[in-house]
């Protein structure tokens, strides 16, 4: 092992909120060589991105070291000020985050943004930074670097926007990069793109890396040494193939069995209790449709163009029967979210017809789509539960308000018990109704996004990326409760998501689109064992797996 | 851009029109026969008729409307019955010190605000945070009047450091002209120091919490470079808003700063022309300012398009 770049040593973290301090990180103590790449792995609220800003010394102003040492090169951290502060940030020491698009300026050209950062800390002119903010473009392979140096934010792609942090990062040639999710909202093909770029600039300029993520698969894909966090302490640290071969602590042990796998199924993915139950549903048989039932939905050569600009999706056909389960999977840009929008009558097609239960609702206009007698039954759960639901409504309200608005509900008690009925389906204690969204937890919220979805009892339900902002051990609670959702009550389901394993579970049938049409479509399990195109071979390729871990760790 | 120019000052016709017509409807929409009203109390009816003809009224409203935008349009803004002088002439020989008052106040109101609200919102929660919230409370519920008395009779009577009131203009050297214009302007500005000190700080409260802050911090960049170059800019837009509409509401305190301070300017000529019913003269003021309100804002819709490249035109 290579001398030790940093040690961090009984970290605690307290943050100062309205009820007290709050612990966020409680005797964290961790080693980190120089050259290597650590992963540290956990859910929300364990602490990772936490000790993250505290060696970096980004945290909140509510934030703050109560107790222990961050040694890096043998220096406090922890005690730096000013000046002295200044030349580690950005410098010795830098830092990558989550939603890149975010974390640039946004009114800044992305040339000027890199330059800054070398300005900081180099006595060089202006164009002199500049000409090293073109190499760096170069180096973290951006396309036609001289125009893009002009370009702001808003115009690049969120892979393209996380390079340009990435080159900001390693502007100064730091020893250590800390990358806090760093492709947490991209999809698979960018997330590996981005990872293999990070992780090459890593070895080739000796710079140790901790990769902070939630992300099993992804930390045993490019990490050789993994600690995982739960509650603001270490409960394990070991090497990829030790954590999925035989994980000693509890907490490992379950966020193992719930990151999504080539071969897993969902039931796999939940605690024995939790199987319980579950196991009688999915044994029961389903029912057969007769003969001749005409299909659900049915979408003739569906396209839309935004105004001016080339088609976002093009000739777009596909059926479902009541009850099935369908994946639109894709990259960013392919299409499948404006399809799935289209679908739901959210915005109108250019061209093509929806046909819904034997009745055209393509040409019925978006907006005056809610007086349809079809609009309970389409519903559609959406990506962000925090973006996704009003924060000034409660759950109750949340819940209630479809009811009320597509089944005439008018309140009392027939209401409350609809309510009450559509929170214990999903699973949602009746206590947490009268809270708002603020004061619940991201599985909770995504529960009251489906429970408000199924409300009006619809029989077909789009899902756009719904378990993407979630945990593994919530998002495997959110598949099951879907899966049965659709077992029991029929609805079909069409999921529009990135991730492959998911819809590989969930879905019998999936479509892959690409730059808006169909390249691929077929029986889930058959098409990603045995993708008959390129592009699909590609996306499930890039899926991080525990497995590639151990090829890569020998080829080390 | 020049283009986007173009097309926005091709959309502020309608609104041009608009107030046009609102203008010259003033004659109409005060109470009584307008010739009556010009006429004035102790008129025959003689006298009435002949200004009825002489002013056009016995012709259809909307053909008197037209001759009457025609004739602007080439500069002519009637005639005062009380001085019988050309209005734009009148508009003109004030013009001169309500626009150096406005600028004044304006440049005051910006190099004071701007920095309190951005010091405000640094050290947000901090003791200087709340001296400086405190200043702006206190600013924004003293009149204007009470401001400018207090401050003539400190700086002026008492102290004697400058001018109790009067205008000199700008061509009789620079500091004569400043010096008349500093506590007038202070009185005037009091009000815009504090709300847009406010806005600074909201506005840079707002943006601070940005990830691209953090970025910022995590560059190494300074508490300047964070501030001025980041966060300032990116904060621009409602400030500007704020500050066109600023220009606006500056227009009215002008009108008693005037009166306060014995400045000859257009507020002074407001102020006459409404209490001897000059509605000529009442009528070109009011195009005069509503022009420039329209100018104002079109000039914030270019800035917005300098400071934000998202904003697409």
């Amino acid at each position: 092992m290579s001398a030790t770049l940093l040690r961090i040593d009984d970290l605690h973290v307290s943050f100062s909120t309205r009820r007290g301090m709050v612990e966020a990180v409680r005797g964290v103590t961790l080693t980190v060589g120089a050259g290597e790449m650590l992963g540290l792995v956990g859910e929300s609220g364990s602490g990772k991105s936490v000790t993250g800003f505290a060696t970096t010394r980004l945290l909140d102003a509510a934030g703050r070291v109560t107790a222990g040492k961050i040694l890096f090169r043998g220096q406090d951290v922890t005690k730096l000020r000013g000046d002295d502060l200044r030349q580690l940030q950005g410098a010795a020491m830098s830092m990558i985050f989550q939603n890149p698009r975010a974390a640039l300026n946004p009114i800044r050209a992305i040339g000027l943004q890199i330059a800054d950062a070398i300005l900081t800390h180099k006595r060089i002119s202006k164009d002199a930074a500049r000409a090293e903010a073109l190499e760096l473009l170069r180096a973290v392979q951006i396309r036609d670097p001289e125009t893009r140096m002009n370009a702001y934010p808003h115009e690049l792609s969120g892979g393209m926007c996380q390079r340009v942090m990435i080159a900001i990062a390693i502007s100064c040639n730091p020893a250590l990069l800390i990358a806090d999710e760093p492709t947490t909202g991209l999809d698979v093909t960018t997330q590996k793109v981005v990872m293999d770029l990070l992780a090459d600039i890593a070895a080739a300029r000796g710079m140790a890396t901790i990769l902070i993520t939630h992300d099993l698969g992804l930390a045993a894909r490019y990490c050789r040494r993994i600690a995982v966090m739960e509650r603001g302490r270490i409960v394990e640290e070991a090497s990829p193939k030790a954590l999925f071969g035989g994980p000693r602590h509890a907490y490992t042990r379950r966020l193992v069995a719930a990151s999504p796998t080539a071969v897993s199924r969902i039931e796999d993915l939940v605690t024995e209790e939790e199987r319980e139950g579950y196991a009688a549903i999915i044994s029961k048989p389903r029912q057969e449709l007769a003969a001749g039932t005409p299909p659900l939905l049915e979408v003739r050569k569906l396209a839309k163009r935004f105004d001016q600009g080339a088609a976002a999706v093009a000739d777009f056909s596909m059926t479902m029967a009541g009850g099935e389960s369908v994946g639109l999977v894709g990259e960013s840009g392919s299409g499948k979210s404006t399809t799935s929008r289209m679908i739901c009558r959210l915005i109108d097609p250019s061209e093509g017809d929806i046909v819904f239960d034997g009745q055209s609702i393509g040409h019925v206009a978006a907006r005056d789509f809610h007086r349809s007698p079809f609009r309970k039954d389409i519903q559609m759960v959406f990506q962000d539960p925090n973006e996704s639901l009003n924060p000034r409504f409660t759950a109750f309200d949340c819940i209630a308000h479809p009811l009320m608005r597509l089944d005439g509900l008018r309140g009392g008690d027939e209401l409350r018990q609809r309510v009450n009925e559509c929170a214990e389906r999903v699973g949602l204690p009746l206590d947490l109704l009268p809270r708002f969204p603020h004061q619940l937890s991201g599985g909770q919220k995504a529960r009251v996004g489906i429970a408000r979805a199924i409300a009006c009892r619809p029989r077909l339900l789009v899902l756009d990326e719904p378990t993407a902002a979630l945990d593994v051990s919530v998002q495997a609670v959110v598949l099951q409760l879907l899966d049965r959702l659709r077992r029991e009550n029929d609805i079909a389901l069409l999921f529009v998501s990135h991730d492959l394993n998911v819809v590989r579970m969930l879905c019998d049938r999936t479509i892959v689109l690409r730059n808006g049409g169909i390249v691929e479509q077929g029986e889930s399990r058959a098409l990603f064992d045995n993708p008959k195109t390129d592009y699909t071979r590609k996306l499930v390729e890039a899926i991080p797996h525990f497995e590639a871990g151990p090829a890569l760790a020998a080829a080390l | 851009m020049l283009s986007y120019i173009l097309r926005r000052i091709v959309s502020t016709l309608p609104v041009m029109a608009i107030v046009a017509l609102f203008v010259f409807s003033l004659l109409y929409i005060a109470p009584g026969d307008p010739a009556v009203v010009i006429a004035g109390d102790q008129a025959s009816p003689e006298d009435v008729e002949r200004i009825r003809q002489s002013l056009g009224l016995d012709r259809p409203f909307l053909i008197q409307f037209g001759s009457w935008v025609w004739r602007i349009l080439h500069g002519d803004l009637g005639t005062s019955i009380f001085t019988n002088l050309p209005v734009s002439t009148m508009i003109g020989q004030r013009l001169g010190p309500t626009l150096s008052l406005m600028m004044v106040t304006l440049l005051l109101t910006i190099v004071v605000a701007v920095p309190l609200g951005v010091v405000a919102a640094w050290k947000a929660g901090s003791l200087i945070d709340r001296v400086i919230m405190g200043f702006a409370v206190f600013g924004f519920s003293l009149p204007v009047f009470v401001v400018g008395y207090m401050l003539a009779y400190i700086f002026a009577l008492e102290l004697e450091w400058l001018p109790v009131q009067g205008y000199t203009p700008l061509a009789q050297g620079f500091w004569p002209w400043l010096e008349n214009l500093i506590l007038p302007a202070i009185a005037l500005g009091c009000v815009y120091i504090a709300l847009i000190a406010r806005i600074t700080r909201a506005t840079m409260l707002e943006v601070l919490q940005q990830d691209y802050i953090r970025t910022a911090r995590a560059k190494g960049l300074g508490q300047g470079g964070i501030l001025f170059v980041h966060a300032l800019k990116n904060a621009a837009v409602p400030i500007v808003t704020v500050i066109g509409i600023g220009i606006a509401l500056l227009i009215g305190g002008a009108v008693v700063t005037e009166s306060v301070f014995a400045i000859p300017g257009l507020g002074r000529l407001t102020i006459d022309a409404i209490l001897r019913r000059d509605y000529p003269v009442i009528q070109g003021i009011v195009l005069l300012f509503s022009f420039v309100y329209v100018l104002v804002n079109l000039m914030i819709d270019v800035i917005y398009t300098l400071v934000d490249p998202r904003i697409r035109y």
